[in-house]
């Protein structure tokens, strides 16, 4: 499967070498080195899919991307980096994720030797922030930061979960309409972003009531354990749940489970939204029992490589903002056709990055949106033209 | 020793210790106090701990809804479980459980089924967190107070235990103090007051502890020491005679045991002299009592400068000493020694400025120190003593083997008196008194003698001071006087109506009142006149009782009887009492008769007595008149009657009698008939 896999990438990047870069000045480009410390293991989906959009980009915008695996170990992680900074050959661009702020002493040495930092997914949080203060101040090479907004993809899911009761008219004897939240914990920023949209969507709803925050540490059994109580409570407390509103696809999926077990039919009488894009969420969604599943933050792998190229072209995102916040999107059953394959084949030599390169005279506003990613989208091999 | 005391000694109520009696007063009400003080204090502690519990559980259970308020408000209801289990730990708590806003338990554990003493506590949970404060449920929690139970039964047990022991302690140490400080000083007192009563010594009681016993103790012995003093001066006054300060009667009794131990062999003689002083009376009578008493003093020195070291005096009483040589070589010296007193005895003593020259008679016994008789001394030299005082006073007589045998015919007499009078051993038979003109019988002298089965007839001068001493006068004289009316109705049968008959009237006899109506109660019976009896009296008797014998002699007289004052001319005669009582009749004793008519004197004083009678109206009856002479004599001095062997002997009243009969057919007299026993009619 690998090796099949690996030969397809093989065949897409020859094609790409081979397709002429459309609006970009071929002759002033030149080749970057970029190197991504990875907090991640090898293995670990949202990582791999990140490094894999990151080479994919490379590909396509002429970056040889070098990704190094920390496995989860931040002691591993800041040994690389600093291997990276020490460099004789010095890359273009280090790129960097602030797990656990693990990533602050290798932006210092970054900055002592010059080269230049982007901050994925986690930037600079707390004391550090306060300390270092926007990008490209007192850490000159400290580029910026590529992040995702959860916070409006929590908001997303829960509008999506109140727009199907209200239509479906599944209100409690109270007049109101009864949600569960599940929370993957109550501490980290992505999981406080995503809860904090859940809470904003229902207090700007006042026919919508959220019975309890339920956390689950992101696992789909203890989901399922805290979902099954809550129906059990609500059966009591004579409350018609409405929806399910997980921060993650694990958690949604555990909640499936315990509404099946409770006798209900999801996606008939109560609906559940995940996060993620995750595979087992996308046939749920096909299968009708996951209303959505929002995400695509593992883009950003891609879309950072987008930032830097048009850096080192002269088009500097920073004009905009040094800190580049990417919405993500909800997969439903309407546009799952259009980007199920893809992620399920992890086929990214299909998505066009140049496409998504900023005009000139327009550096650092990007669309990155799911619809942008779709018209980009080549045809699959297989599929044939 | 009374009687009562000696039955309390014989009885002695069973003691009970004061240590003992203590104990048992405190022992009771020091248990009682320490139970309800354990009870109250347990009781006590019993309700504070069950607040206690009550307050640990309530705590529990809020600190639990607190633990459990996040968990069961997000739904982890196997960490609600989890932390309910945590507090079943507690051993108290039998059961809990959870709820949840719609009441639902969520979790419920049971520790131990739990059928006893449950109580319940419930409490609402509470959660909350920025947003929201809501009750998610509440806990409640049942537990048992078994344990509480449990706890204050075996401390309950463990009080009661240590009251107990602590009692036990207490008991132990009130034993042990109460002995040390009141039961050993009251032992010691005790054992003071013991020894005392044994030896009759004043003890002290060995105590030195300076507290209230010491004191007591010190008041005892002082008290003690002040008994000791005067037990001895008791002891000294009890031995010895306070006037002389000679060893007493007592001393004696206590000499005699001692004596035959204090003599060197069991041959040695002992001598002992039994002193009596001759007419102390007199002295006294004569010097009054002070000087009787110095007179004693006197003596009592003399004899005391008399006696060698060895030797013992003492004062028996009135003027009676006893002196004992422990040693003496043969009888001999012994009567030597007593001479020797004698002698001392009898250099003059100056009373009143009068020269009075002592007497005193001396009876002396000599015995071996071995003799298992010693005790009897006293009783022995006494015969001596008897016998020199009856029979020659002044003098020493010597205990013999005759004076025993005196001693042991006396002292048989004395015991068969009672058998004499009621076998009729006594007689009376008669002597009678004639008219020295006529020799004609006109009265009869009733005279007793004592037919004794062993000794034959015993007369009146032997057996009268035995009968005086055992108290038998009253009683021979009823006897006599009843023998004499019932021989004068045979005289007056016989003829001979106008003869009297005299009684002999014993001193004693005088002082009792109830002989004159005795007399007429006589006289009455037999039909007699009392005119018919003469009651002869002595002198001495007057002397003795001079009011008393004055009055029954008046009544006697009353009565019609003639009173005769017997023995006239010896002792101590007075002319004065011939006036001063009233008499009809004198009668000459015989000693002025018998050596006449050759004393001159004797002649001389009868006349007297013959010319005195004359002028005071009494009549003169001469005694013992053995010779015609001396009956011619009586009649040339004007003496009318007379009584003698020339006459008559005393005789049974057949006798006298027969004698009348003879006499009326011969009309003379017979003068040769037999004696049959002395004349010693007193």
């Amino acid at each position: 499967m690998t090796i099949f896999l690996r030969m397809l990438l093989a065949v897409g990047m020859a094609c790409g070498a081979l397709a002429p870069a459309g609006g970009i000045d071929a002759a002033a480009a030149k080749s970057l080195d970029i190197v991504f410390v990875s907090p991640g293991k090898t293995g670990e989906v949202y990582w791999d899919m990140v490094a894999q959009t990151m080479r994919a980009a490379g590909r396509k915008l002429d970056a040889h991307v070098e990704v190094l695996t920390s496995e989860r170990n931040y002691r591993t992680m800041q040994e690389l980096g600093f291997g990276v900074v020490a460099r004789a050959d010095k890359p273009d661009f280090l790129i960097l994720s602030n797990e656990e702020s693990a990533a602050v002493p290798i932006l210092e040495a970054a900055e002592a030797a010059g080269v230049r930092t982007l901050l994925l997914s986690n930037t600079l949080i707390g004391e550090d922030a306060t300390r270092f203060g926007p990008p490209r101040q007192k850490l000159r090479t400290w580029l910026g930061d590529i992040t995702t907004d959860l916070q409006t993809a929590g908001a997303r899911m829960a509008n999506a979960l109140i727009t199907t009761a209200r239509a479906e008219k599944w209100q409690s004897p109270d007049g109101k309409i009864h949600i569960l939240g599940i929370g993957g914990d109550e501490i980290t920023p992505a999981s406080i972003a995503r809860n904090a949209g859940l809470k904003l969507a229902a207090d700007a709803a006042p026919d919508v009531v959220v019975d309890r925050m339920l956390f689950a540490n992101w696992t789909q059994s203890e989901a399922e354990h805290v979902t099954a109580n809550y129906l059990g409570w609500a059966a009591r407390k004579e409350i018609r749940p409405a929806g399910i509103w997980a921060g993650n696809d694990p958690m949604a999926l555990g909640a499936l489970r315990a509404i099946a077990a409770a006798g209900l039919i999801p996606g008939r009488n109560i609906e559940v939204v995940g996060l993620n894009w995750s595979d087992d969420a996308l046939r749920e969604i096909k299968a009708g029992r996951l209303l959505l599943t929002d995400g695509g933050h593992f883009l950003l792998g891609g879309w950072s490589i987008v930032l830097l190229r048009d850096y080192a072209d002269g088009c500097d995102f920073a004009d905009a903002s040094p800190r580049v916040e990417v919405k993500t999107s909800a997969i439903t059953r309407d546009n799952l056709g259009s980007v199920g394959d893809l992620i399920k084949t992890r086929a990214f030599d299909r998505i066009d990055f140049t496409r998504f390169r900023a005009k000139a005279g327009q550096c650092g506003r990007y669309d990155f949106s799911l619809d942008a990613l779709i018209s980009s989208l080549a045809l699959p091999d297989g599929v044939g033209d | 020793m009374t009687g009562p005391d000696r039955n309390a000694q014989g009885a002695p109520r069973r003691l009970r210790s004061v240590v003992g009696a203590m104990i048992w007063a405190t022992v009771p009400v020091l248990l009682l106090v320490q139970l309800l003080a354990s009870a109250g204090v347990e009781a006590t502690s019993f309700w504070s701990q069950i607040r206690q519990l009550d307050a640990r559980i309530a705590r529990t259970a809020e600190s639990r809804a607190e633990l459990i308020a996040e968990p069961l408000w997000k739904m982890r209801y196997d960490q609600v479980t989890g932390v309910l289990n945590e507090i079943m730990h507690d051993e108290t708590i039998a059961a809990a459980a959870v709820y949840d806003d719609t009441g639902a338990a969520i979790a419920r554990v049971v520790a131990r089924p739990s059928d006893q003493a449950v109580a319940e506590v419930s409490r609402p949970i509470k959660y909350s967190n920025g947003n929201i404060a809501v009750q998610a449920g509440r806990i409640a929690i049942a537990y048992s107070y078994t344990t509480v139970y449990a706890d204050t039964g075996s401390r309950l047990l463990l009080l009661l235990i240590v009251g107990l022991l602590a009692t036990l302690a207490t008991v132990v140490a009130i034993r042990i103090s109460a002995n040390v400080f009141i039961g050993r000083p009251l032992a010691a007192i005790m054992s003071a007051i013991q020894r005392s009563k044994q030896d009759g010594r004043a003890y002290p009681a060995e105590i030195r502890s300076s507290n209230e016993f010491g004191q007591l103790a010190r008041a005892f012995n002082a008290m003690q020491h002040t008994t000791s003093g005067a037990l001895d001066r008791l002891g000294h006054m009890a031995s010895h005679d306070p006037l002389t300060g000679l060893p007493n009667r007592r001393s004696l009794s206590e000499r005699l045991v001692t004596l035959s131990g204090d003599a060197g062999s069991p041959d040695s003689l002992i001598a002992f002299c039994f002193i009596d002083l001759d007419d102390f009376k007199g002295i006294n009578d004569t010097f009054g009592h002070d000087a009787g008493d110095k007179f004693l003093v006197h003596i009592s020195e003399r004899l005391r400068d008399a006696v060698e070291p060895q030797d013992w005096v003492a004062r028996l009483g009135g003027d009676e000493f006893v002196v004992i040589r422990p040693e003496v070589s043969n009888e001999a010296t012994a009567q030597a020694f007593a001479r020797q007193l004698l002698d001392a005895i009898s250099e003059p003593i100056r009373l009143h400025d009068k020269q009075v020259v002592p007497r005193a008679s001396i009876g002396l016994a000599v015995r071996r120190a071995g003799d298992p008789e010693l005790s009897h001394l006293p009783a022995l030299a006494d015969i001596a003593l008897y016998h020199a005082k009856s029979k020659a006073p002044g003098t020493v007589a010597v205990l013999d083997e005759a004076l025993q045998r005196d001693y042991r015919r006396r002292r048989d007499l004395e015991l068969a008196i009672p058998a004499g009078f009621a076998e009729g051993q006594f007689e009376v038979w008669y002597q009678g008194q004639v008219d020295l003109e006529s020799a004609a019988v006109v009265g009869l002298e009733a005279l007793i003698r004592w037919r004794h089965p062993d000794h034959g007839v015993i007369g009146p001068g032997e057996f009268l001071p035995l009968i005086e001493r055992s108290g038998n006068n009253a009683r021979l004289t009823r006897y006599v006087l009843t023998d004499a009316c019932r021989a004068l109705q045979r005289l007056a049968a016989a003829g001979r109506p106008d003869i009297r008959i005299a009684i002999n009237l014993p001193p004693s006899e005088l002082a009792d009142h109830s002989l004159a109506a005795e007399l007429r109660a006589t006289c009455a019976r037999f039909d007699i006149a009392a005119s018919m009896l003469e009651l002869e009296i002595t002198e001495g008797s007057l002397i003795n009782n001079i009011a008393s014998a004055s009055e029954t002699l008046h009544r006697l007289r009353r009565l019609g009887a003639t009173i005769a004052l017997d023995d006239f001319g010896t002792g101590y005669s007075s002319l004065a009492h011939l006036r001063r009582f009233p008499l009809d009749k004198v009668k000459i004793d015989k000693a002025f008769i018998s050596e006449i008519p050759d004393s001159a004197e004797d002649k001389a004083i009868v006349g007297v007595i013959a010319s005195l009678a004359g002028t005071l109206g009494l009549t003169l009856v001469a005694e013992g008149i053995e010779r015609p002479e001396q009956a011619a004599a009586m009649r040339e001095m004007g003496v009318r009657f007379g009584q003698g062997f020339l006459y008559q002997r005393p005789q049974p009243l057949a006798a006298v009698l027969q004698g009348l009969q003879r006499r009326v057919a011969e009309d003379r007299v017979r003068v040769d008939s037999p004696s049959i026993a002395p004349e010693f009619a007193a």
